[in-house]
């Protein structure tokens, strides 16, 4: 009884239209980001935190793309390289680091604690064993 | 009764096995393991220090832990009869081999038995993995060397 009721608001809670781009930190030049982004079909949902003059971007890929994910992890990064030169961005396209970045935002996180944090994100998101 | 003839009547005796509906059974029974792995997955990506990467390593040893308490109670083996290939061919089937041989040879003795016996069914598994890790491992290192394609 209760379960075709939970199937049906699990689909349709899929339906909601979520924030997809979110440019986090001081206001600096978030629509500009969010256009680099968007211009990229492969796209699908993204967090940019930006603090001093470094920048953090956790997006997540279409399904069909994640096959792809490390060549197209590895094109953005040229692009925000090439866009941004006097600025250290980081691109990840990995779940943890989306997660994070959400939370991140959720929580508000202090300057200095948002340094470290973002530090932390770095070393794991290059960890490979 | 000639050979061909006892086949003949062989073959028209058999029932035919349901080959649609054991590939449908495999892939949902398979579907829903490979559903929890993926929740196992999730769980330590976000409760732990795991990115997508890696998670792999304690998802699949989890998941084999799964697999052995299950044969343990007996329950994998109701599983195995239902699904068939859907409960064999993901990594939960090597915690089930691994543990059904182990308590079929209890009786013969905790070492002899138990330790002779423990990966008389998994060990191709292993034997195999490791070798073909290394026969992928050298062809693309060759490619690598040649610039063929990039690691």
């Amino acid at each position: 009884m209760m379960l075709p009721i939970v199937v049906c608001m699990a689909l349709l809670s899929g339906c909601t239209e979520k924030e997809k781009f979110i440019v986090y930190g001081p206001p600096q030049n978030e629509e500009e980001v969010e256009a680099v982004l968007k211009e990229e079909k492969f796209v699908e949902r993204t967090t940019v935190i930006q603090y001093d003059d470094k920048m953090l971007v956790a997006v997540q890929f279409k399904p069909w793309d994640k096959w792809k994910k490390a060549k197209l992890e590895k094109k953005l990064q040229k692009k925000f390289d090439e866009k941004y030169p006097n600025k250290d961005v980081f691109v990840s396209a990995d779940y943890k680091i989306f997660y994070e970045a959400n939370k991140i935002k959720k929580d508000q996180l202090e300057d200095n604690k948002l340094t470290d944090k973002i530090s932390e994100l770095k070393k794991l998101a290059q960890e490979e064993t | 009764m000639e050979k061909e003839q006892y086949q003949q009547l062989e073959q028209s005796v058999t029932p035919k096995p349901p080959y649609f509906k054991n590939a449908a059974k495999a892939f949902f029974v398979g579907g829903i393991i490979c559903t929890i792995g993926q929740a196992v997955s999730l769980f330590y990506i976000i409760f732990f220090d795991f990115t997508e990467a890696t998670a792999g390593n304690p998802t699949v040893s989890t998941m084999v832990f799964f697999a052995m308490i299950l044969t343990g109670f007996g329950l994998y083996k109701r599983i195995g009869q239902f699904g068939g290939a859907g409960s064999a061919v993901p990594v939960t089937g090597f915690g089930n081999a691994v543990i059904s041989a182990a308590i079929e040879h209890k009786s013969e003795g905790l070492v002899l038995g138990v330790g002779g016996n423990l990966f008389k069914l998994a060990g191709s598994v292993v034997l195999f993995g490791v070798v073909s890790a290394f026969f992928v491992a050298l062809i693309k290192y060759i490619l690598v060397t040649l610039g063929v394609v990039s690691w």
